[in-house]
């Protein structure tokens, strides 16, 4: 009940507020802070203490008393201490498959003390601890289960503490709008890639590959070191790339309707298979689907770009 | 990085730490409770342990439940109950024990943290002395280190200085809040509701009868009875009665309280010396309260009775205080009513024959009364001896038994005897129990009077004196009377002895400093009560105290306190101060950004230099001596307090817009 007070209060102050932008302080205003559970019972505790202390004359039981609800007053300001005037900013996200854990990175810094049991959670999920170094960044990296392909949005997080009694709960909620990307899963029931793609528009189209020398072109970021055209280079010409065409056979085009699956999803699964044994052998691969065409080519990036799209199909336009 | 979750995960070094915890503050509690409640507290938390360290399964729920009834049943056949002081503590030992027992989650162990907080309560109602104090604060230190290990360590086991030094610290910063608290939070007369019947028990003190035995056990303890501090001199020893019960009735063996007694007003002819005091009186029990002979005024709530007796409206069961004016020179009860009279000199005809027939034969030699008290004190003084332990009067006849038979006797053989003696020869009597003498602590002139001192004499009626002190015992052993039970009998128990065997005087000295102490403790913090609290208020100041204004004090006074403790705390978050040459180099930069030269953050002193010298031409001269300076400061052997200053004027003075 408490949890879903401090969340309505929480949704209802921030409404208007998320996504921001990082970097992130931690200000007085940002923090709130009420009684744990164990915090209410500690003052019932309190409760019966005076009660007893009154009723028997105790003078040593009213220290124990006030010593003890002093102390939790104390613990409210540490607790409170604990959170105040931390820097959040994110940090980069990796890319995972559907199924898999992706990881949130935050990065947190103190500019004075060190802070202890710092807890990151999103809306309802286990938190993450972390003990925040003085004055050099920490990073925490809150897991989220990735379900389904797509965009996961990291969502509102919660960062919150109780240290150091567990009396009281300080909070505060930043969102940076921190997404991964989410690839369909890989199907391993594809099979191995096709060896022979056809274009919508038929034969003779030259497919960039590398088998036959076409032409020179400029150099672009990313291309094969053995494909720059060194002589080219030592007569002083530009840095000059030399292009290749390809047959059929040693580049291939990985082709929504090649993969023959009952529902689009699997469909994804089965390209995304495909993408990564291509990639493993080192094929020249390009991908089609509906919306979306990325021209063969190779490498950890182009391999990123291939599952994006498929991650992506669907939900509109890529970033 | 790990997505566990350990907060649920209970460490078993936390546990540890736990039950060591539960260990200490229960420790003093094993001497007190039957021995298979401290053997059933123990072994629970070795089998807790021994789960926790070898990480073995959890006892099964109904085992658990089989030994919490089988517990709450041992207790009830123990006491035939299961709440008051006695019962209500063993079964919170028991309860706490099958908690640490059953406990799995981390939020338990937060329960039987209470818990133990709870159980330290608990010891206070048997011992609220400074070293009970100190030993149960080291207790609560290691309950909330036990808590602050709880949050430190997620996901690792925190170290003893990971759990201790935070808890330290917040127990000393929440010292000023709770001074203020004991202060000034409001304080109560009574009980607010009755107080079970063995809250009080075990306290020695006087009772409402005397037989002989029961005074010379009482003489062995060296608990403290009260604590007297006189305004101006201490009376001699021998003037040192604090009178207690008065007992009329005599049923052939002991002497009793009568029932009844009315009230009477203190009026007699006084002498002129008044003597002042304060006493503190340890609680009892009982209703009465001891004065020196005779009460001269009466503390508030506080009533005579007419035969001088004292008495509270309520039983004394906290120490009480209270201010006493006292004559030591007096005549009273010149007029004795006929059926007191008679009251005074009633006795069984059947029992102790010897000892009446004696009395009365005194009486037909003497027709003075005087003479007879004189005969019967030289009669105790030529074949007494008076001896702490004196031998057991078994017959019927007891007082003939200790005559003419044993004549060994302690203070309330010699009281009763010669009591019945005068009863015999028609002599009005009665006997009067308290305390004579005491021990004065040279350190700050209090008088402590002990149980050991406790004593009985007799009081006699004479006709145009009235009631006369006579102490029987003064005619045995002289010594009793004028320096004191350790002078008559030598030094009882322990530590007199020792004290007696140090020459040096050592030991009584450092005994003398704890009795001090201890009496400050008595005084201000165990008996700091509703009128102690009025008293030190309107010393400070705070008067016309009612239970609004105190509460007003009180919020106001904690909310400053707390919120200097806070201040104190968030200050030293706040960023420090820029050294001086820093705040002048920013101001610097500031001034040549509002004339269109902005520094560029990644842009180091010399380079900047360069493109101001470049840009403006007119400034670099004093843009030059700027520089240096600050480069010096910073990344050179600094600047002394002059040079510092000449670079902050520079600063000012520098007007490049």
């Amino acid at each position: 009940m408490l949890a879903n007070l401090r969340q309505s209060i929480a949704d209802w102050i921030f409404r208007a507020r998320f996504p921001e932008a990082p970097p992130v302080t931690l200000v007085q205003r940002r923090i709130f802070i009420l009684p744990s559970k164990e915090g209410y019972v500690f003052a019932l505790v309190l409760l019966v203490l005076l009660v007893a202390s009154i009723n028997y004359a105790l003078s040593l039981g009213f220290i124990l008393t006030f010593l003890l609800a002093a102390m939790g007053s104390v613990a409210m300001l540490h607790t409170w201490r604990n959170l105040a005037h931390l820097r959040i900013r994110p940090g980069r996200g990796e890319s995972v498959f559907a199924g898999d854990t992706a990881h949130f990175a935050v990065v947190i810094e103190s500019p004075v003390r060190e802070r202890f049991a710092v807890g990151l959670r999103r809306r309802d999920e286990d938190p993450v601890f972390a003990d925040i170094a003085e004055r050099e960044a920490t990073t925490v990296a809150i897991p989220v289960k990735a379900g389904r392909r797509g965009r996961l949005r990291c969502g509102r997080v919660e960062i919150y503490t109780r240290y150091p009694v567990g009396l009281f709960h300080a909070w505060s909620y930043f969102d940076f709008g921190q997404a991964v990307i989410v690839y369909p899963r890989p199907d391993p029931s594809a099979g191995p890639p096709p060896s022979r793609s056809v274009s919508e528009s038929g034969e003779g189209v030259p497919i960039p590959g590398e088998d036959d020398f076409h032409h020179l072109r400029e150099y672009r970021q990313g291309d094969p070191l053995r494909h720059v055209a060194w002589k080219a280079l030592a007569r002083g010409d530009q840095l000059l790339t030399k292009e290749f065409h390809a047959t059929a056979s040693g580049e291939l085009w990985l082709d929504w309707n090649d993969a023959r699956a009952a529902d689009p999803e699997a469909r994804l699964s089965f390209l995304a298979h495909w993408v990564i044994e291509c990639e493993r052998i080192g094929l020249r691969y390009g991908l089609r689907i509906p919306g979306a065409s990325v021209p063969p080519d190779r490498g950890e990036s182009h391999r990123a770009c291939c599952l994006e799209a498929l991650a992506l199909h669907g939900e509109g336009t890529t970033r | 990085m790990s997505a566990a979750i350990p907060n649920a995960a209970l460490d078993a070094r936390g546990v540890m730490w736990l039950l060591g915890a539960m260990l200490f503050v229960v420790a003093p509690h094993l001497a007190r409770m039957p021995e298979w409640v401290g053997a059933f507290f123990v072994l629970m938390v070795a089998w807790r342990g021994w789960v926790a360290w070898r990480a073995l399964h959890f006892p099964l729920r109904w085992v658990v439940f089989l030994l919490t009834v089988a517990a709450a049943a041992g207790t009830f056949l123990q006491y035939g109950r299961l709440f008051g002081r006695d019962a209500g503590t063993t079964l919170l030992i028991l309860m706490a024990a099958m908690k640490l027992v059953e406990m799995r989650t981390s939020r338990e162990v937060l329960l039987a943290i209470h818990l133990g907080f709870v159980l330290v309560m608990t010891n206070f109602l048997y011992s609220q002395t400074i070293p009970m104090g100190i030993y149960m604060l080291a207790c609560v230190w290691i309950f909330v280190a036990t808590l602050v290990g709880y949050q430190r360590g997620m996901g690792r086991p925190a170290t003893v200085a990971e759990r201790l030094v935070p808890a330290g610290k917040l127990l000393a910063q929440a010292l000023p809040l709770m001074v203020v608290l004991f202060v000034l939070f409001p304080r109560v007369t009574g009980p607010l509701w009755a107080l079970p019947q063995d809250a009080r028990a075990g306290i020695s003190g006087l009772s409402d009868t005397m037989t002989p035995g029961n005074i010379s056990k009482l003489i062995q303890s060296e608990a403290t009875a009260f604590r007297v501090e006189f305004e101006g001199d201490i009376p001699a020893y021998q003037w040192l009665y604090f009178r207690g019960p008065v007992l009329w009735a005599f049923d052939g063996r002991s002497w009793r309280m009568s029932e009844f007694s009315p009230a009477a007003a203190l009026e007699y002819p006084k002498s002129e010396r008044p003597v002042k005091y304060t006493v503190t009186l340890e609680p009892h029990g009982k209703h009465w309260l001891f004065a020196l002979d005779v009460p001269g005024t009466l503390p508030p709530g506080v009533s005579a009775r007419h035969d001088l007796q004292l008495r509270s409206v309520r039983p004394v069961d906290a120490r009480l205080r209270y201010e006493m004016t006292s004559y030591l020179d007096y005549r009273f009860g010149e007029k004795l009513p006929a059926g007191f009279r008679e009251f005074a000199l009633r006795f069984n005809t059947w029992q102790n024959p010897r000892t009446i027939a004696l009395g009365r034969q005194w009486a037909a030699e003497n027709p003075d009364p005087r003479r007879v008290i004189g005969r019967a004190l030289q009669y105790f003084n030529s074949q007494f001896t008076y001896t702490l332990e004196p031998p057991l009067l078994e017959s019927d006849d007891p007082y003939d038994e200790f005559l003419f038979d044993k004549k060994r006797g302690f203070c309330e053989h010699y009281a009763g005897s010669f009591a019945l003696l005068m009863r015999a020869a028609g002599i009005p009597s009665r006997i009067v129990t308290g305390y004579q003498g005491g021990e004065i602590n040279p350190l700050n002139r209090e008088l402590i009077v002990r149980q050991a001192d406790a004593h009985a004499w007799v009081e006699v009626w004479l006709e145009g004196e009235g009631w006369v002190r006579i102490d029987p015992t003064s005619a045995v052993s002289p010594n009793r009377i004028d320096s004191g039970i350790n002078a008559a009998l030598g030094p009882i128990g322990v530590i007199p002895s020792l004290i007696a065997a140090d020459r040096l005087g050592i030991l009584s000295n450092l005994r003398f400093a704890w009795d001090a102490l201890n009496s400050q403790w008595n005084q201000w913090v165990l008996g700091y009560n509703i009128d102690r609290q009025r008293q030190f208020l309107t010393r400070l100041g705070i008067d016309a105290l009612d239970w609004m204004t105190l509460a007003l004090w009180l919020g106001g006074v904690s909310f400053a306190v707390a919120g200097l403790v806070s201040l104190w705390l968030v200050a030293r978050d706040l960023p420090r101060r820029d050294p001086p040459a820093v705040r002048a180099w920013k101001r610097y930069g500031d001034k040549l950004a509002q004339a269109g030269l902005a520094r560029a953050p990644h842009e180091g002193p010399l380079d900047y230099l360069a493109r101001v010298r470049a840009a403006r031409p007119d400034l670099a001269q004093e843009a030059g001596e700027i520089t240096e300076r600050y480069v010096q400061a910073r990344y050179g052997k600094g600047l002394t307090a002059p040079e510092a200053k000449e670079l902050a004027r520079r600063v000012r003075d520098f007007r490049p817009a």
